[in-house]
């Protein structure tokens, strides 16, 4: 036993025989040489620490993400596709989506960061090297090819280690489908006979050098079947489905040699903290609808996810590998305040003046280094300044953005540094100042682009807080005729975005169709928000911002709290009504309003359901949060363009609220007192 | 004979110890397999699959850390499932008591989709880590800071979750 204990104990630490090593550090990926920190040898395998930021940027690249918890026995990565690599401390064995493997040797520990086999793991995420001279290349790789025919249609998943970009080439007859894959090779078989509904083979030739190789992938079908791009998992997996001549196919057309349609009508990410819009793309005319959500299509495709803009940022930009920024440091120097970012890597930018003073930088593709910043300078031009990660609703790009308050209209400059950037505050007003810019930042020099917008046109108010300073204490009177309508994000916060439509607009347009209904019945009603704007503040936190809503309830002693909501999901496929409730308190109101919605509203009834979300919890009346539909199907982002059915929705939870008031429900108010009733 | 003697007895106290620590540990170590739970498209059920644990990495700690990397990474692709957003990292897992501690970084803080995939994610997390023995509460954090709820959510994270959170 003392032995079993002695082994358990021993296992994974460092081997004896690692060693550090510096000239056989030679690897090259994407374009860049993977300078790795600290790598050892052992066993003559190449062995990497989990902490090595090298190892990050690969990761990165391919879209995987490592699990790792110093102490812990396991050490975990995530492929694009959701395949779970593990490796085992003390273990040479590791497993890949559920098969065991065999490692170069097994993984250990030293000092607080474990050393695992860098080319098994990079096999295993489909990235295979290859000897170029003294460079080894790590070349990603097309390395699976799924077929899964049903009666009628014969749907093929390529598996790729990057996102699966083509071109589409012209093919030998009107009977085949070629795609160009640059900068990708492949391992699969050369030929692959299918002979299924609508495709007969599938022939894949690797040409190119071993930095830059190609892979044409050609399908070859039955004389007038018909192809299409169907939605894939992940931007590293690209899905087509094919089916005899005459068959529905639905998806989106894979796009014609040299086609060069604009991707999107979507809108661009300006548009989240209500900056000035910018020129729409034009929408692709072909397409029906129900396709133009779930793949956009340009010349080069791209194999998932949302269309990326292309007025937004330089087109290099989709090309570079995400910076990073590594630094950040603030100094106020005589009414002037500098905000100094250390940036490794290219990166594309792009900044917003909005008018109430608030501005703000987007790097694209980046990923943030260093902590979220979010402090309060105390300084005569900066109010504030935040600094936090996301991806991109549109499209889907790592970003960053660093966000500032203004104690008026500072001139902004954006100045090139050593380090990467520094954005300069002036401390003298300057009214005239660009309201938005674009550029690129390549090291020491600052690419600009800068693209003067017409003038922005806010109405007097629609950026100020709520109108009444919230007076109620604990305890208040519950006031039985008062209805607080909460619409959903605002602000600062856009919540979703599908399909051309804004969360935070569908629930303000609802919110005040309902509240012109309820008044019109003789209620009183009171918004959480009735313009575009956030609640608490700009950028608040969560807790700050949702018990700010709340708080205009429970404070005004409201006898009823509705949330209008629009739901979203990563895939376009759900769709429906739903009501929540959390509180037994609140159900019967649930009831009452979801009876009415599903009698109304031609979408799905996806029913009452109870979840713990944070404004229904938090109120102290009944309180019910309503997802009319979800923005990201294209069915309900149909019907939310209709104004006919956003009146449903507000005649349907008026009419809910009427049935709900006009029975046995007794008045609850578990904050306050009870009152008398209607 | 004697050294003898004193080193029996050393083994003995050690495997007593031991069998002491294996039976009334509040974490005894897991099974050879755990339950990894997703949740399906209709946002309330849940289904499972089985991953196995490496015979010497089945201690508590580690196991839970594993489970809580494959709920996060969800199930295998084409699975029709309520997934985190890809990129969504498990910083660390330390188990307190009956109550797991699960903290998560990369792209979970900036997700995009709305109410009911947050739901749905975390309750297939928590009865991932609420099926390991001695486990009955997950309270998440974010970067090591409890929060209420993800940026721009909905879903209350403040509190330690348990199945009857549902």
């Amino acid at each position: 036993m003392l032995v079993l204990v002695l082994g358990l104990a021993l296992a994974g630490t460092e081997p004896l025989c690692a060693q550090t090593i510096g000239s056989a550090n030679n690897f090259w990926f994407a374009g860049t040489r993977l300078a790795f920190e600290h790598p050892q040898l052992h066993a003559g395998q190449f062995a990497v620490a989990t902490d090595d930021a090298a190892l990050g940027a690969f990761l990165a690249k391919v879209g995987a993400v490592l699990s790792y918890q110093p102490g812990q026995n396991y050490v975990v990565f995530t492929s694009a596709d959701r395949r779970v690599i593990t490796f085992t401390l003390g273990d040479s064995r590791f497993n890949v989506a559920g098969v065991d493997q065999s490692a170069g040797f097994a993984p250990y520990v030293a000092g607080n960061v474990a050393f695992v086999p860098f080319l098994d793991l990079a096999r295993a995420l489909f990235v295979d090297p290859v000897q170029d001279g003294a460079t080894t290349v790590m070349q990603p790789q097309i390395a699976a090819l799924e077929v899964r025919p049903d009666e009628r249609r014969t749907f093929v998943t390529l598996r790729g280690a990057t996102p699966l970009q083509f071109k589409r080439t012209s093919g030998a007859s009107e009977d085949t489908v070629s795609l160009l894959f640059t900068g990708i090779a492949s391992t699969l078989e050369p030929q692959r006979p299918i002979d299924a509904a609508g495709l007969r083979a599938v022939t894949i030739a690797v040409g190119g050098t071993p930095r830059n190789p190609t892979t044409t992938i050609t399908f070859e079908t039955p004389p007038g079947s018909v192809r299409s791009l169907a939605p894939s998992e992940s931007p590293n997996s690209l899905t087509l489905a094919f089916a005899p001549a005459g068959t529905q196919l639905g998806g989106t057309p894979i796009p014609a040699t040299e086609h060069a349609a604009p991707a999107t009508a979507e809108l661009t990410p300006s548009d989240q903290a209500g900056a000035p819009a910018q020129p729409a793309p034009a929408p692709v005319a072909s397409l029906p609808p129900s396709a133009a959500d779930q793949t956009a299509i340009s010349d080069t495709g791209v194999a998932a996810g949302p269309a990326m803009p292309s007025e937004t940022a330089t087109p290099t930009a989709y090309g570079l590998a995400p910076a990073t920024i590594t630094g950040l440091r603030t100094q106020s120097l005589d009414g002037a305040f500098n905000v100094s970012l250390a940036i490794s890597g290219n990166v594309v930018y792009e900044f917003h003046r909005l008018s109430d003073n608030r501005w703000y930088v987007d790097f694209k593709p980046a990923t943030l280094g260093v902590p979220n910043e979010d402090q309060s300078p105390n300084d005569p031009s900066v109010l504030s300044l935040r600094v936090k990660p996301f991806v991109g609703p549109v499209d889907r790009l790592a970003t960053v953005r660093v966000a500032l308050s203004l104690q008026g209209p500072r001139a902004v400059n954006l100045v090139p540094s050593s380090e990467g950037l520094t954005i300069e505050v002036s401390g003298q007003d300057d009214p005239a100042a660009q309201s938005y810019g674009t550029g690129e930042l390549l090291p020491g020099r600052l690419y600009t682009g800068i693209v003067p917008l017409p003038p922005v046109s806010v109405a007097p108010g629609q950026l100020e807080a709520p109108d009444e300073p919230w007076k109620f204490g604990r305890g208040v009177q519950t006031n039985s005729r008062l209805i607080v309508i909460d619409p959903g994000h605002g602000g600062s916060d856009t919540g979703a975005m599908h399909n051309g439509l804004v969360e935070k607009e569908l629930n303000l347009d609802i919110s005040k169709r309902l509240r012109a209904i309820l008044i019109a019945r003789g209620w009183e009603v009171k918004m959480t928000r009735d313009s575009d704007v956030d609640v608490f503040g700009p950028n608040a936190s969560a807790r700050d911002e949702l018990q700010a809503r709340d708080d205009v309830a429970n404070k005004a002693g409201a006898r009823l709290f509705v949330s209008i909501h629009i739901n979203s999901f990563t895939s376009g496929d759900l769709n429906g009504t739903t009501t929540y409730y959390y509180k037994a308190t609140s159900y019967a109101l649930a009831d009452a309003v979801h009876a009415r919605l599903a009698a109304a509203l031609p979408s799905k009834d996806d029913g009452i359901r109870k979840d713990n979300f944070y404004v229904i919890h938090h109120a102290t009346m009944p309180a019910i949060l309503v997802e009319t539909a979800f923005l990201s199907n294209s069915a309900d982002a149909q019907l939310l363009k209709s104004s006919a059915f956003l009146q449903k929705v507000a005649g349907g939870i008026a009419d809910g609220i009427a049935d709900y008031a006009s029975g046995s429900q007794p008045l609850s108010n578990e904050g306050g007192s009870s009152a008398d009733g209607i | 004979m004697r050294l003898l003697r004193a080193l029996a007895i050393a083994a003995l106290l050690a495997i007593a110890v031991y069998a002491g620590y294996r039976l009334f540990s509040p974490h005894p170590p897991a099974a050879g397999t755990v339950a990894v739970y997703y949740c399906k498209l209709d946002g309330e059920t849940l289904a499972k699959w089985v991953v196995s644990l490496n015979p010497n990495a089945n201690d508590s700690g580690s196991a839970a850390f594993y489970a809580a990397a494959q709920a996060v990474a969800g199930p295998p692709a084409g699975t029709a499932a309520i997934r985190f957003p890809a990129g969504t990292v498990v910083r660390s897992v330390h188990l307190d008591g009956q109550s797991a501690s699960v903290d998560l970084g990369g792209a979970i803080r900036s997700r995009q989709s709305g109410s009911f995939a947050e739901s749905g994610e975390f309750k297939a997390l928590v009865w991932t880590l609420t099926s390991l023995p001695g486990i009955s509460a997950v309270q998440v954090k974010i970067d090591g800071i409890r929060v209420p709820t993800l940026p721009g959510g909905h879903f209350e994270l403040d509190g330690p979750l348990t199945r009857q959170s549902w």
